[in-house]
């Protein structure tokens, strides 16, 4: 039957050549696009956690809920010691937040305030890459201001700004600070309200020694996020908790799964064309051969031989088509995620939906080329089930007076 | 004779009843999809766009000069309500309204957040834009020191209806001035920037605050059906040579960016879905023709015209694509009326919609167009399929044939 259906195959050209050019075409373009889609996600949520947000947090249990001085962490030494034992985990860091109105000569705006240490910060976000201006680790009081609030308050590096905030023993603070340091990391609700000191001199203002508002950390690889989260969590204290980057960015991480499922939908539509002209083709095809099948069955062949040289040739024109589009698919995305491609402006016209990047890479991923093409195969084995049902109803004789 | 040409053709589509329900149901279900996805698409980025002009720009807003640079109070526009008067009497305009705005910050006792105030009048805005149908909860009560949140903004305050909240922003003066204000709604504009740091109280409340005068507005917004826009704009800017003027197109360029994108999307899928339907319905016709050689060999051997059998390939053709697209019909009005008066149900992805502005149920847009252009593409397709099978029949010799036959 395997012989049979190679020289079927070799026999009827057209619908051959049409079977495996339409499948190679299908296979191709949906790994290319997976490869696309999921490339372009990945980037856009990893360059996001990587500006300021980080793969983890741990908050006081209360905290996210409620908020407010009532629920900072109070002993951030502790934490630091389990992060330092904890497999997984690359960097940490302590955070310190306040809300306030900074005033200079023309304008005043809403400022978050955050001490952090800076040397932790530049491996911990993009703070450090996303300089601008001035200094970067700023002493004393001093800023590492963001600049869109830099615009807004129409400061620039040496001039002095008022910031009215209150401590974490809620007392109120007014103090004057200078702009030392202006970043840019594009995302733009963060550049137009954020500014950074270091944590020393914060404490000292603040009065916020050993207390904060969160810890971050980084985790390697990234992908073993949730595993490293609860390996952390099951060390903390009961009045702790942690949060991997997937809850942080929720709405993130839920609008590229809305738009896989778009884009899903969209070629699934493309796959029922396909499987319908592959089906009507392999239809053609059995009909014309009708007569032949009628012999076969009248020399005694089993339906279920016939079936079988019917799979036999779906199979072979799949795979090899398969195969074929697996391996250009694969090197395409291959080559895509070495090389992105990059559409000047786009983090610009996208920065409210947090897009920082103008670049998009593709992922190259041998998992997913495997079900995406294990998928195509299972739906041209489908598409042969209608002739074979086709070919069961006639006898053999009625099969070899077809005309 | 053309009645002959319909009788032979719906007995040659009978006779190979499978292939043509096969084909039928191909061009029926990838047409009747590929629509409901066109309408599902258009009817999405549609509200967002509706939703941005009814909560923010209307089809055109106006400001004062260097007002969008700095984003300042002292940048305002003084006579605002004379100019909202005076738009309204334009035939081109449906309605005109006008707002005060300043950033500052919010805090309740536990939470502080940068925010925007918008002094608004419930009346105008009402008529302007239907903003009572923002409403998430509470009521739509501005009084002197009531206010209206964003949604965004209350999850991130941890603050509802009956909450108090207090807004810190510096006036005409640069001096900090404070308010407290009592929530009395939750809104949802589905406009991110506002659900996400919106304040709305009475105009007069933000005067007062901000130690304007009341007939002062940093922004004016038109409503408009105008079929040209951009003339419209360029009308209001000689009218108005000192405010700044720009279109929705200009103010939200994403936006309309994303509806180009989605057409270009529409259309790639829509050209490479009628390539495949094509390659269908070629193999069929092809496949029929040549069955049938024979017999089209005799009837020109008897005399019948190459330009009859020419006529009636296309016309079984064509029929065929004919049923294909009235299936098709069937299947997108079905798709496109339940996508339309029902939605499609995006709560799985609640979060992500309600912090980047969409709807979690998403409403499908109908337009003739879609049914137009794929008829078109259906007839093209049915047409340019039969070309080559009728290079077999031209190149035929009916002495052959015959002999064949004998």
């Amino acid at each position: 039957m395997l012989k049979l259906a190679l020289k079927n195959i070799r026999f009827y050209k057209g619908r051959s050549i049409t079977t495996f050019v339409l499948t190679f075409v299908a296979g191709y373009f949906f790994i290319v696009y997976v490869a696309f889609m999921d490339g372009a996600h990945g980037s856009m949520l990893h360059n996001a956690l990587h500006v300021y947000t980080g793969a983890l947090r741990i908050y006081q249990k209360a905290y996210r809920q409620e908020g407010g001085n009532d629920h900072l962490i109070n002993d951030t030494a502790t934490i630091y010691r389990i992060l330092k034992t904890t497999k997984g985990v690359r960097t940490y860091g302590a955070r310190i937040e306040t809300y306030g109105i900074a005033s200079s000569r023309k304008h005043s705006a809403a400022m978050m305030l955050c001490g952090v240490d800076f040397s932790k910060e530049a491996q911990l976000s993009s703070l450090k890459k996303a300089w601008r201006a001035g200094v970067y680790a700023t002493n004393g009081s001093c800023l590492y201001m963001g600049e869109g609030l830099a615009k807004r308050l129409y400061v620039n590096v040496g001039d002095t700004i008022r910031f009215s905030g209150s401590a974490v023993n809620d007392v109120r603070v007014t103090q004057h600070f200078q702009v030392c340091g202006i970043f840019k990391t594009g995302m733009y609700d963060f550049d137009a309200q954020s500014a950074f000191m270091n944590r020393r001199y914060f404490d000292t203002v603040f009065h916020a020694k050993n207390i904060s508002t969160y810890v971050v950390a980084n985790t390697v690889p990234i992908g073993r996020t949730k595993q490293v989260a609860a390996a952390v969590a099951k060390k903390l204290p009961q009045d702790l908790e942690v949060y991997t980057w997937q809850t942080l960015m929720k709405p993130m991480v839920e609008i590229m799964k809305m738009d896989s499922f778009f884009g899903y939908i969209s070629i699934a539509l493309f796959f029922l064309v396909i499987f319908f002209v592959i089906m009507i083709y392999g239809f053609i095809n059995v009909s014309a051969r009708i007569k032949e099948f009628g012999v076969l069955k009248s020399i005694g062949v089993s339906n279920g031989t016939i079936n079988r040289l019917l799979v036999y040739e779906i199979v072979i024109l799949t795979a090899g088509a398969l195969l074929l589009a697996a391996l250009l698919g694969g090197g395409t995305a291959y080559y895509f995620q070495l090389h992105p491609f990059v559409i000047p402006g786009m983090s610009d016209t996208y920065k409210q939906y947090g897009v920082v990047s103008d670049t998009l890479p593709m992922l190259f991923n041998p998992w997913t080329i495997a079900w995406n093409s294990a998928l195509l195969f299972v739906l041209n084995l489908l598409s042969v089930v209608y002739p074979m049902l086709y070919v069961r109803s006639f006898t053999p004789v009625e099969a070899m007076r077809h005309v | 004779m053309y009645k002959t040409m319909l009788k032979i053709a719906y007995q040659s589509m009978l006779e190979r009843r499978g292939r043509t329900i096969l084909l039928v149901l191909m061009i029926g279900l990838s047409m009747g999809t590929m629509v409901a996805l066109e309408g599902l698409y258009d009817g999405m980025t549609q509200r967002m766009i509706d939703k941005a002009m009814r909560s923010d720009s209307g089809a055109i807003s106006l400001y004062a000069p260097n007002y969008r640079l700095k984003q300042t109070i002292a940048y305002r526009i003084n006579d605002a309500d004379t100019i909202c008067q005076t738009l309204r009497n334009l035939p081109e305009v449906d309605d005109a309204r006008y707002r005060i705005r300043t950033d500052g910050l919010i805090q309740t006792a536990k939470k502080s957040r940068s925010a925007i105030l918008l002094g608004i009048n419930l009346h105008d805005e009402n008529r302007f834009g239907n903003f009572k149908a923002f409403v998430q909860s509470g009521h739509l009560v501005l009084g002197k020191n009531d206010a209206l949140i964003g949604s965004e903004l209350a999850k991130k305050l941890k603050v509802a209806v009956g909450s108090h909240v207090t807004f810190a922003t510096q006036d005409r003066h640069n001096n900090l001035q404070s308010i407290s204000l009592h929530i009395t709604a939750v809104v949802r504009t589905s406009n991110m920037v506002f659900d996400a740091r919106a304040l709305y109280v009475a105009r007069n409340t933000a005067v007062a605050l901000l130690d304007t005068d009341a007939h002062s507005a940093t922004q004016i917004a038109i409503s408009s059906h105008h079929a040209d826009v951009q003339k419209l704009k360029e009308k209001i800017a000689r009218i108005y040579p000192r405010l700044s003027v720009h279109t929705f197109t200009e103010l939200y360029p994403q936006l309309k960016q994303m509806q180009a994108l989605m057409s270009a999307f529409n259309g790639i899928t829509f050209f490479i879905v009628m390539i495949v339907v094509f390659i269908g319905i070629l193999g069929v016709m092809y496949v029929n023709i040549l069955d049938r050689i024979r017999e089209f060999g005799i009837l020109l051997s008897i005399g019948y015209s190459y330009r009859y059998i020419r006529l009636q390939t296309m016309l079984e053709s064509l029929i065929l694509g004919f049923f294909g697209y009235m299936l098709g019909v069937l299947v997108g009005w079905i798709l496109l009326g339940y996508l339309h008066r029902y939605g499609l149900n995006l709560n799985m992805f609640g979060d992500a919609a309600e912090f980047f502005g969409m709807d979690t149920v998403v409403y499908a847009a109908i337009k003739g167009s879609y049914f137009v252009y794929t008829w078109m593409a259906i007839m093209f397709a049915s047409v340019l399929s039969i070309w080559l099978p009728l290079r077999n029949i031209k190149k035929l010799n009916p002495i052959e044939v015959v002999r064949s036959i004998a």
